[in-house]
């Protein structure tokens, strides 16, 4: 091999005393296209950033094959100004000039057009707001910039995630043509069939270190890598305990963007959601919690019908809601352990409005021990907690609400392998305790090997339910995308 | 020791200011530090801490109070008129008064809250829509008839003292320890915070955002007319311009309290802080005899410097 | 990729101006409506409809306004907002009343170095906010404190003296000549638009961070925007002693309020990003077109600010509601 075009070499960085790379190593030569996998946290975005010179590593270097070699980044969180054109976002910072050295903004949608029919997109009107277009197109207009930039060396991470088959395809086309030309690429995906298509080599993190490189190597043996561990180990046995009493049903339920859906939750159940992001699953958990609430249809709880237009009549009606962002739709950061755990169930814990303090130290005390949360104390603020552990707590404030049906939605997402298994096992224990627990996940592995039964949902509609001895990841995926006929089995998504 | 928290630190700063300040005020006139001049200095900041209860009630949840000069305005007129300077209708003046701020509250938290009018725009308005009700009701608090005197009942207790203290400052006293109460220990106060730090989150949780920012606009209001019936009460008459230099004044001071104007982060204890901050300051610049231009250039710069010195986002 | 049935269909060219011009749009037909309502009230208490005169009067005294609104609008696109402007003004004011003496010469080389204090005190409110890492609100309410005390310094009491060849070329009562500056203004605008440091400005207030990812230089930006804000609001200043004749170093306070309520009325978002100076130059108008009316309709001058202030929430909230409509419709 030659010298390659980017390298990294024992490249260390920590977040606030959270260690996200610890000296990983990664090569990658002109004219290749290098796959870096492993579970959310294992460093890959953190690495990407700091090949890409957004953020400086604390130990290690990056080293280049040139000097100025351009390096083209696509992020996974999406950098589009919202209020601008998908034209002004295309050519930002290289704007055409006019007259008077001013920029003709005149001519801006004419040359983003014939720049992106150039790439091959001719569906995305370069006038309409970023705003304004799909996540999706989003997505695209964003690889289209940096790859407009004529970048030498490309890192892309997470392009793929908004994607359809259709354009993942157009992605890999200019993948495959951008190598060729001698293009460096470094590329993280979690969908393992993407992976092998596209690239030359795989290097699997874990834990923020690279654990091997290969050109070629199975999945099986990438997940024992990726996670420590072999597959089977990760899940607890699914419990076989006989289903309880119904204690949610939904008749004619009906979200913005959704049909009309009818579902049973038992206690002692787990009832997975599968299906691709932005399928309608978000409005069924967020139309259950009222935030927004339910267009039409019912909701009854035990039987009799309750109205739940707000969180605060769901929680009433004993649900809780863990979202999949705990940050922004969850926790709140620079507030304390204690306050996060017991926003909820503050009318218990007081008297005329007055807080029992004691009372809630006690509670807050149980509740980190139960969970294991790793705090040095309940003043910690939890945004200096790991995610993991963020994520323990908020799955606690709901247990503590004595809420007996879990809206658990995408809760393993950016948790590390540890945390994840404990996860597992609390989610697994509760059922078995007689909760009834609705399970979104993003990762058709965590579907097949968690959930009683799963339904899938393909455009706002219930499309296939499947029981215990029919699940597996793959079944899910081919329901899910059972029109196009696509064939990738996402994975530790 | 364990570390101090980074609000536990801002509110010690703002203490450690306004000691600072009137060190700085007896070095430069002495006399500066003895008993009647500090509760007179106390007494005037009492006015400003009560206004600013209520600004920080809404900065707390990222919101901010522009009606407050003309609540305050309206207060003082209002219980002047409505009592005739008489005894007989100080208490039914009183609660006119603090009644017709609480209602402008709620209209700004209602404006905010349900038809989603930025604060600033929603609280501007407010206070034009009080100015011309006030001067238009009022006929340009002109009328003959009404007395524009503070019922005599007000005013002596605005001057009394019980214990040797002046009674402006129990007053302030039970607020302060009302206002702190109930930020850290009752559900109202985690609610607040929660709603400053992440409204999104604070209603997952089953907060009632809306009914939370009413209830915070509305209690700023309530405090703005207090602030303007005890200064009514101090000066015995009402005037036009009496509530003008609150508005920026209660803010100032709870920005040098150590309270986030994002919201979520500061206690009202760093906000009292500042509020006495700011009027030694005055009072030094006063007792050296400077000119209003140097009162009002070192006001800014002291905000400043200090905002610089510990004020900064984290 | 070839577009596809599930492709969503293109909207128009026309369809695209008035989705993303909805606030100036907007702010369009409240100014016509002003102007309208305006006319009404003129012509039926007057039995005639306004002529030279009114016009030319009702453009001198929006231009001071109308110059610390599009001050104003420049912060307020970075997402930031100055409470300082009303400083500013009465600074420069002041710094009139007490330098121009009586050629116009002199006058129009102070009015150079006054717009220059203007940028200075820009410039303070600029690197206090990028530098500072301190909020736009606080900073700004502190420098107002300190410019509106160097005004008064400057000039204690009202005084001084305008040259009045120097009022006649800013605000000739004669002719609505300063129709020209606000023309000008509007050129001047529409080069930065289409500078590198226009984009930055929208970039930033549309999403800092990522602003920061693409390359924009945002703090050099920024204090750009503080700097011409602060030349802005003493160009309102010079305006006003020229109208005025003389100086006072208190009248310019409420245009931080009033400079504010043009921005919003003129379609500019307070969240950043969204708007221009054209939309501000029309809240302009439209908030000296209200006192007008309120004036010619007899309305108890006691009552002004109260129907001022249910305007501007009429006005918000309509148009929020209006805005919100069309752009769902697309």
């Amino acid at each position: 091999m030659t010298a390659p075009a980017i390298a990294a070499r024992g490249v260390s960085k920590s977040f606030g005393g959270v260690k996200a790379l610890t000296r990983a190593s990664i090569a990658v030569a002109r004219g290749s296209v290098h796959a870096l996998v492993g579970e959310n946290g294992a460093g890959k975005s953190t690495l990407i950033k700091i090949l890409g010179g957004r953020i400086a590593a604390d130990e290690g270097s990056v080293e280049t094959g040139g000097p100025d070699l351009r390096i083209g980044t696509v992020f996974q969180e999406l950098t589009l100004l919202p209020y601008m054109t998908v034209a002004e976002n295309l050519l930002l910072g290289r704007e055409p000039r006019g007259r008077l050295g001013l920029i003709d903004r005149a001519a801006m949608p004419r040359i983003a057009e014939a720049e992106l029919a150039g790439l091959g997109i001719t569906h995305i009107d370069p006038r309409a707001l970023a705003a304004d277009i799909s996540l999706a197109e989003r997505q695209i207009i964003e690889i289209a910039r940096v790859i407009m930039a004529r970048p030498q060396i490309l890192l892309l991470d997470e392009a793929t995630s908004a994607l359809v088959e259709r354009e993942v395809a157009w992605l890999f086309g200019q993948i495959r043509a951008l190598r060729d030309a001698g293009v460096a690429i470094v590329f993280t995906s979690h969908r393992w069939g993407e992976i092998t298509s596209i690239a030359d080599e795989i290097t699997i993190f874990r834990n923020g270190t690279d654990v091997g490189t290969f050109t070629s190597i199975g999945e099986d043996e990438a997940i024992t890598l990726m996670t420590g561990q072999a597959l089977e180990t990760i899940f607890p046995a699914r419990g076989a305990q006989p289903p309880g009493p119904v204690l949610l049903s939904l008749r004619g339920a009906r979200a913005e963007g959704t049909a009309p859906l009818d579902l049973d939750l038992r206690a002692g159940e787990i009832l997975g959601i599968g299906g691709l992001a932005g399928h309608g699953h978000r409005a069924l958990f967020f139309g259950l919690f009222g935030a927004p609430g339910f267009r039409e249809g019912r909701i009854e709880r035990e039987g009799r019908p309750v109205r739940i237009t707000a969180p605060w009549d769901a929680i009433r009606a004993g649900l809780a809601l863990v979202p999949e962002d705990r940050k922004s739709e969850g926790l709140f950061l620079p507030l304390s352990v204690r306050d996060n755990f017991t926003l909820p169930i503050l009318r218990r814990l007081s008297r005329l409005g007055i807080l029992r303090l004691g009372a809630e130290r006690a509670t807050v005390a149980e509740s980190i021990r139960r969970l294991a949360v790793r705090t040095p104390s309940a003043q910690q603020p939890v945004g200096a907690l790991s995610g993991g552990n963020q994520q323990k707590v908020l799955l606690g404030r709901w247990l503590l609400t004595r809420s007996r049906i879990l809206l658990l939605y995408d809760v393993t997402r950016g948790v590390d392998v540890a945390t994840k298994h404990e996860i597992y096992e609390l989610i697994a224990g509760l059922a078995r305790e007689g909760y009834a627990i609705l399970f979104y996940s993003s990762d058709a592995e965590e579907l097949a090997h968690l959930c009683h039964r799963v339904k899938v949902m393909r455009r706002g509609a219930f499309v296939a339910e499947l029981p215990a001895d029919a699940l597996s990841a793959e079944a899910i995926v081919a329901a899910a995308m059972r029109e196009s006929g696509k064939t990738e089995i996402p994975h530790a998504a | 020791m364990r570390a101090l928290s980074v609000d536990t630190r801002r509110i010690l700063y703002a203490i450690i200011a306004a000691i600072g300040l009137f060190v700085v005020g007896e070095a430069a006139h002495p006399g500066f530090l003895s008993g009647p001049s500090v509760a007179s200095i106390l007494v005037i900041a009492s006015f400003v801490g009560i206004v600013a209860a209520g600004q920080c009630f809404v900065i707390l949840i990222g919101g901010i109070d522009l009606s407050v000069p003309w609540v305050m305005n309206a207060a003082a007129i209002l219980l002047t008129t409505t009592s005739l300077g008489k005894n007989t209708g100080a208490p039914e003046a009183i609660a006119a008064a603090i009644g017709m701020g609480v209602a402008v509250g709620v209209a700004n938290g209602i404006g905010i809250a349900v038809f989603g009018i930025p604060a600033v725009v929603m609280t501007l308005a407010a206070n034009g829509i009080v100015e011309g009700l006030t001067l238009g009701l009022s006929g340009g608090f002109t009328c003959s008839s009404c007395s524009s005197y503070a019922p005599p009942l007000i005013q002596t207790l605005a001057h009394g003292t019980l214990l040797g203290i002046p009674d402006a400052l129990w007053l302030w006293a039970f607020v302060t320890a009302l206002v702190s109460g109930a930020l850290a220990v009752t559900r109202f106060g985690r609610a607040t915070y929660a709603l400053g730090t992440n409204p999104l989150a604070a209603t997952l949780a089953g907060i009632d955002a809306r009914r939370m920012t009413i209830l915070l606009y509305a209690l700023c209001g309530g405090f703005a007319a207090l602030g303007g019936i005890m200064l009514v009460g101090f000066g015995g008459q009402a005037s036009l311009g009496l509530g003008d230099p609150y508005l920026f004044t209660s803010i100032a001071a709870v920005v040098i309290g150590g309270v986030n104007i994002l919201g979520g982060r500061g206690n009202y204890l760093g906000v009292a802080a500042g509020a006495v901050s700011l009027t030694v300051l005055v009072s030094v610049l006063l007792a050296l005899s400077m000119p209003d231009y140097v009162r009002s250039i070192a006001y800014g710069v002291v905000i400043l410097a200090l905002l610089l010195a510990y004020g900064r986002e984290t | 990729m070839q577009p596809d049935a599930a492709a969503l269909p293109r909207g128009s060219r026309l369809g695209h101006a008035i989705g993303q011009n909805i606030g100036l749009i907007l702010a369009g037909a409240i100014l016509t409506l002003a102007v309208a309502g305006f006319l009404m009230v003129y012509s039926i208490e007057q039995h005639r409809l306004p002529g030279n005169f009114e016009l030319t009067s009702t453009v001198n005294n929006a231009i001071p306004l109308v110059f610390a609104a599009v001050g104003q609008s420049f912060v307020v696109l970075t997402r930031g907002i100055d409470l300082s402007v009303g400083g500013v003004v009465d600074l420069a004011n002041a710094l009139a009343a007490v330098t121009m003496g009586k050629s116009l010469g002199g006058a129009l080389l102070w009015s150079a170095v006054i717009l220059a204090v203007g940028a200075a005190c820009g410039l303070v409110n600029g690197l206090l906010v990028a530098f500072g890492r301190l909020q736009p609100i606080v900073v700004t309410l502190a420098t107002l404190s300190i410019y509106q005390g160097l005004a008064i310094r400057v000039l204690p009491a009202p005084g001084g003296a305008i040259p009045p060849a120097y009022t006649n070329l800013l605000v000739n009562p004669n002719a609505p000549w300063a129709l020209v500056y606000i023309g000008l203004l509007i050129l001047a605008w529409a080069a930065f638009r289409r500078s590198r440091t226009g984009v930055d400005l929208y970039a930033i207030g549309n999403d800092e961070a990522s602003s920061r990812a693409l390359g924009v230089r945002v703090l050099r930006t920024k204090i750009i925007a503080y700097m011409l804000d602060g030349a802005l609001a003493a160009a309102a200043g010079l305006f006003l002693a020229a109208s005025a004749t003389a100086g006072d170093a208190t009248t310019g306070n409420s245009y931080t309020l009033t400079s504010i309520v043009a921005v919003v009325l003129g379609g500019v978002s307070l969240f950043g990003g969204r708007g221009s100076a054209a939309g501000a130059i029309a809240g302009a108008f439209i908030t000296t077109l209200i006192v007008n009316i309120l004036f010619f309709s007899h309305v108890n001058p006691l009552y002004q600010s109260f129907y001022e202030g249910v305007f501007l929430i009429v006005a918000v909230v309509l148009g929020g509601a209006i805005g919100g409509a069309i752009r769902r419709r697309q």
